[in-house]
């Protein structure tokens, strides 16, 4: 009895081992776990962090761009991207082989990526994979498909240097794409976690914080077929007259509305990588030029403003020949006395210094200024030249006379239509643009563009006065018959300018600009276009070489957007879009008076005109038809008393 | 049970199982249910299944207090015979279910589980009975010793052979307790450790992927994106957490960073989610657990039910210290599931039925006593 209890005590103090044995075994699970949270935690937390946040960038969706008729000029499409997990992966090699023919890499590339030793590579980015392939790389372990969004031009080299391209990382680098890049772009969200150790996405939690927000869609005032016009004349000019390039921009005078933007050679933006980076600026905003004879039009109407001249007033031209100072100026044709309109009709040089010298520096000066040249226009591109306006004050002798026929004074292919809508539109300087409207992906309007007027700088007489004298350039006997087009009055002036020699000083003698700009129809425009061509080989004079080419781009943009020689719209375009109108329309139009409680005036006004209208007051609008506002509930100036929307009607 | 008593001993045990159970319930939800929606479309998927495991295991535990212990010693050769059978099974085509290169499943009809479970549980009533049997000659080489190393030897060697050195190691370091504890010569038991060496070795070079755990387990950093990348994600995970964790269901790890994270690596996600007060209350609901186990082993009134008390105290601890010891890399990684806590039918089970069985201890000495 006494051995089995003593046998009991032994075994108590046994399992009093075990049990300290136990705690012991406890209580260093328990330090550990102290050491790992409370010692380690900091780092531990850091390395952990970099694992989750590293693959959790959501990229959006870069939103389109359109043209003015909602035409796709930049859309974003689904393209696949292949990653790997290389821990997953058994045999690299095999792994390796298997993937070279589908994604068309070398083998041995792969398995370069795959080693890289880290846990999420990138294979293969931004590829266009069929249904097979997607199934084949799906069945391989360690191996995924995501959809990454790919920057697409439909129209490939159409307003390549306008519209701009986007790096692989989806960010614009030049044109739109770059100047909208914000918008175009959505919100990049970085969110802490959300993506798993397979580089999925996961939706847990606030799952507002992950749905990535959809780039805003662009839509520009370009009208993709004047844009395809101008191009295609622009080109077959160049390839005819063997010019090193060329620019020419449409305007719509009434609003500063940019409708097309070409720049040549252009180049295919789908393949932008394949083209030298000469290529890639959009000339007709970046680089400036000499205007020649163009610039005599903004000399006369300063002079005619001033009242210093009028039409009729004649001078003499010296019979081509005209000392100033230490050069002497000369005519391409010789001629006598000349009247203001003449000067213009025929580009007398000595007629136009003449003309200056009545001026006076400060005054011309005054008016070259308030035209626009050497300022930006302000147009929403990137890199856009201001030109060049010497101060008045470090003018030479010779500088007055030099400028009132385009020499010592520059300015881009952009600035010089803008100063001529200011001829064509009745006396306003608009500031251009090229962006009408910027959505967000549930089609709300975050920005839209409308026309700004920047200054008045001639009376509406003035305008008309030079407006008549251009229409006498393509007249019989101008020097811009070629851009005559048969049933329109067509406004316009050549310009032929020697290019500076920047190495020796002076002029080069083989190397011209040769330009044409103008406006029609002349009494009521609704185009403005300038054509400059660098440096031509077949003839030089712009009214040769780019005289044809204003007519091509005038004549056929004329017939698309339906203007009779009347000068009236064509229905049916007006009316599809309410755009062709809004040419016209702009300045001019009535200011709206918003009264609180009233309804507003809307009759006359554009859609888009009223819906802005609209956005001022404290009511709703319902817009019903398309083109004008004819009629509205309640009527304008009636009391709304508690009316939460007025109906509009358009026609 | 409204009010817990120092000394109601029985409350202590059932009420720390309830809590790692619950506490269970809740993690194998918030670890699981992201991989559930992901692989199955329902984030219900993995806690339908425990749950049905834990009814199950409810059952079992509520029959096992009910019937009296001392018919396992009746019964300890059936209860073997039982066992060899099931382990058995594994090598049976048609039943038995290889899975990650190991055979350690079989299937019976809709059920799936590891024959590993109740053999353990075969083993700790065999020594029990036994041991208890021996008395006084337990201090005897050919009595006390080695019918005491030969029979649970058979199943050890049939589970190494499965392969799964997690629980045969815990299985013999079970088999060397209990004999401790009953009175086994010391040097006979560390004497086991001669032949065990060649063995290990043999096991270890036949497997390599054993061997390069066990290098990993020295510095599992060395390749954190390789075979090191578990226990890594583990470190980060508890590291994560720190003291007072992310919150509930916020943790990052479980989304597939770190593998098996509802069953073996369970105390990872609560040491992130929770930190280190989940993990803290998780070690203080087992030191409970060992303690209740190792008072009812006192206080049995008979050596069987000593011995039985004392083998299903140290089964439990001993899975648990060495599931947290590995998750936190201070042991080799096994594939040992954590009590009560892990998503796991079989192991689950049988634990519940511990529960029960120590339960039943407690309940005959406490009418005895009375």
């Amino acid at each position: 009895m006494k051995k089995a209890k003593e046998q009991k005590n032994y075994l108590k103090v046994r399992v009093f081992f075990v049990l300290a044995f136990f705690i012991v075994a406890f209580s260093l699970v328990f330090l550990r776990a102290f050491q790992l949270q409370v010692l380690e935690s900091e780092s531990l937390k850091a390395k952990a962090a970099r694992q989750h946040v590293r693959s959790v960038s959501l990229r959006s969706k870069r939103g389109d761009i359109y043209d003015r008729n909602f035409k796709e000029l930049a859309i974003s499409i689904d393209v696949d991207s292949v990653y790997a997990r290389p821990t997953q992966i058994k045999s690299k090699r095999a792994l390796s082989r298997a993937l070279a023919p589908i994604i068309g890499l070398k083998a041995s590339e792969i398995r370069r990526s795959l080693s890289s030793g880290r846990g999420f590579v990138w294979v293969k980015r931004q590829i266009d994979l069929d249904e097979a392939e997607r199934a084949k790389i799906a069945a391989m372990k360690g191996v995924g498909i995501v959809k990454e969004s790919r920057r697409y031009y439909p129209n490939n080299g159409l307003a390549s240097n306008l519209l701009g391209f986007t790096g692989v990382d989806s960010n614009g680098l030049e044109g739109i794409e770059h100047s909208y890049n914000t918008y175009l772009s959505g919100a990049t969200r970085k969110i802490s976690g959300g993506r798993d150790a397979r580089g999925r996405l996961m939706l847990f939690g606030d799952t507002g914080n992950v749905v990535p927000v959809e780039g805003m869609s662009v839509e520009l005032t370009i009208d993709k077929t004047i844009q395809y016009v101008t191009e295609s004349a622009l080109q077959s000019a160049i390839d005819k007259t063997g010019a090193k390039g060329g620019t020419a921009v449409v305007l719509a005078p009434a609003t500063g509305e940019v409708l097309a933007m070409a720049t040549a050679p252009g180049f295919n933006l789908n393949d932008f990588r394949r083209t030298s980076p000469e290529l890639w600026r959009n000339r007709t905003v970046t680089d400036s030029f000499e205007p020649g004879s163009v610039a005599k039009v903004f000399v006369v109407a300063g002079a005619l403003e001033e009242g210093l001249v009028k039409p009729d007033d004649i001078f003499f031209c010296e019979n081509g020949s005209y000392r100033v100072a230490d050069r002497v100026l000369h005519d391409a044709e010789e001629k006598g006395w000349l009247s203001v309109s003449n000067i213009i009709k025929y580009s007398s040089n000595i007629g136009a210094s003449k003309i200056a010298e009545k001026m006076g520096r400060e005054t011309l000066y005054r008016y070259f200024s308030a035209f626009g040249m050497g300022t930006k226009t302000g147009l929403d591109l990137p890199g856009e030249t201001s030109g060049s306006l010497l101060d008045v004050d470090k003018w030479s002798g010779v500088t007055l006379h030099t400028i009132s026929f385009g020499q010592g004074v520059s300015a881009s292919s952009i600035q010089l239509a803008t100063a001529l809508g200011a001829i064509a539109n009745g006396g306003f300087l608009m500031k251009p643009y090229i962006v009408k409207e910027v959505k967000s992906g549930t089609g709300k309007v975050v920005k839209a563009n409308n026309p700004v007027i920047m200054r008045r700088v001639i009376s509406a007489a003035t305008a008309r006065s030079v407006r008549d004298m251009m229409v006498g350039v393509t007249g019989e006997g101008g020097t811009g018959t070629k851009a005559a087009i048969s049933g329109f009055d067509v406004a316009g002036k050549t310009g032929t300018a020697q290019k500076p020699d920047f190495e020796h000083g002076g002029y080069r003698k083989h190397a011209y600009v040769s330009s044409f700009f103008g406006f029609v129809p002349a009494e009521n425009p609704v185009l403005t276009i300038i054509v400059t061509l660098d440096e031509p080989q077949k003839g030089h004079y712009g009214g040769e070489v780019a005289a044809p080419v204003f007519k091509e781009i005038a004549s056929k943009s004329l017939t698309y957007l339906g203007v009779t020689p009347q000068g009236d719209m064509h229905p049916s375009y007006g009316k599809k879009r309410g755009a062709a109108k809004a040419l016209r329309s702009g300045v001019g139009t009535k200011e709206v008076s918003l009264r609180r409680g009233f309804a507003p005036d809307f009759t006359g006004l554009t859609m888009r005109k009223a819906l802005r209208v609209s956005r001022e007051g404290d009511f709703d609008i319902k817009m019903i038809g398309g083109g004008l506002a004819v009629r509205q509930s309640p009527g304008p100036g009636r009391p709304l008393k508690g009316v939460k929307s007025v109906k509009v009607w358009f026609q | 049970m409204a009010v817990l008593k120092i000394g109601d001993t029985d409350r202590f045990l059932v009420l720390s199982a309830l809590a790692l159970f619950v506490m269970g319930v809740v993690m194998v939800y918030s670890t699981s249910y992201i991989v559930a929606i992901n692989r199955f479309g329902d984030e219900f998927f993995f806690i339908k299944k425990h749950l049905t495991y834990a009814f199950i295991g409810l059952v079992m535990f509520v029959a096992a207090s009910r019937i009296p212990y001392t018919i396992y010693g009746k019964l300890v050769y059936p209860i073997l015979l039982l066992a060899l059978v099931l382990i058995l099974f594994i090598y049976v085509p048609g039943f038995g279910f290889k899975a990650g290169g190991a055979r350690r499943w079989v299937h019976l009809g809709p059920l799936a589980f590891q024959p590993s479970e109740p053999v353990k549980l075969a083993v700790v009533v065999f020594l029990a009975y036994s041991l208890s049997r021996k008395a006084e000659r337990i201090k005897d080489f050919y009595f006390g010793f080695l019918p005491n190393v030969i029979i649970p030897g058979v199943f050890i060697a049939l589970i190494l052979m499965e392969p799964d050195l997690g629980t045969a190691l815990t299985l013999s370091a079970l088999v060397l307790i209990m004999s401790f504890a009953g009175g086994v010569r010391l040097r006979y038991l560390l004497g086991l450790f001669v032949p065990a060496v060649p063995v290990l070795i043999y096991v270890v070079e036949k497997h390599p992927y054993m061997l390069k755990r066990l290098l990993i387990f020295m510095d599992p950093w060395k390749d954190s994106l390789g075979a090191g990348f578990q226990m890594v994600q583990s470190f980060l995970a508890f590291g994560s957490g720190g003291v007072t964790g992310v919150g509930l269901g916020e943790g990052m790890q479980k989304l597939f960073f770190l593998p098996e994270a509802h069953t073996d690596f369970i105390l990872s996600v609560i040491g992130e989610e929770l930190g280190l007060a989940g993990v803290g209350l998780v070690i203080v609901f087992y030191v409970v657990f060992l303690v209740s186990g190792i008072n009812i082993t006192l206080k049995a009134k008979d050596l069987f039910g000593t011995y039985l008390a004392l083998g299903l105290t140290v089964m439990v601890s001993m899975q648990a210290a060495v599931n947290m010891a590995v998750v936190m890399g201070l042991l080799p990684p096994k594939g040992l599931t954590l009590p009560f806590i892990s998503y796991g039918g079989s192991s689950l089970i049988i634990n519940m039925i511990a529960v029960g069985i120590l339960l039943n201890i407690y309940i005959k000495n406490a009418e005895e006593a009375s």
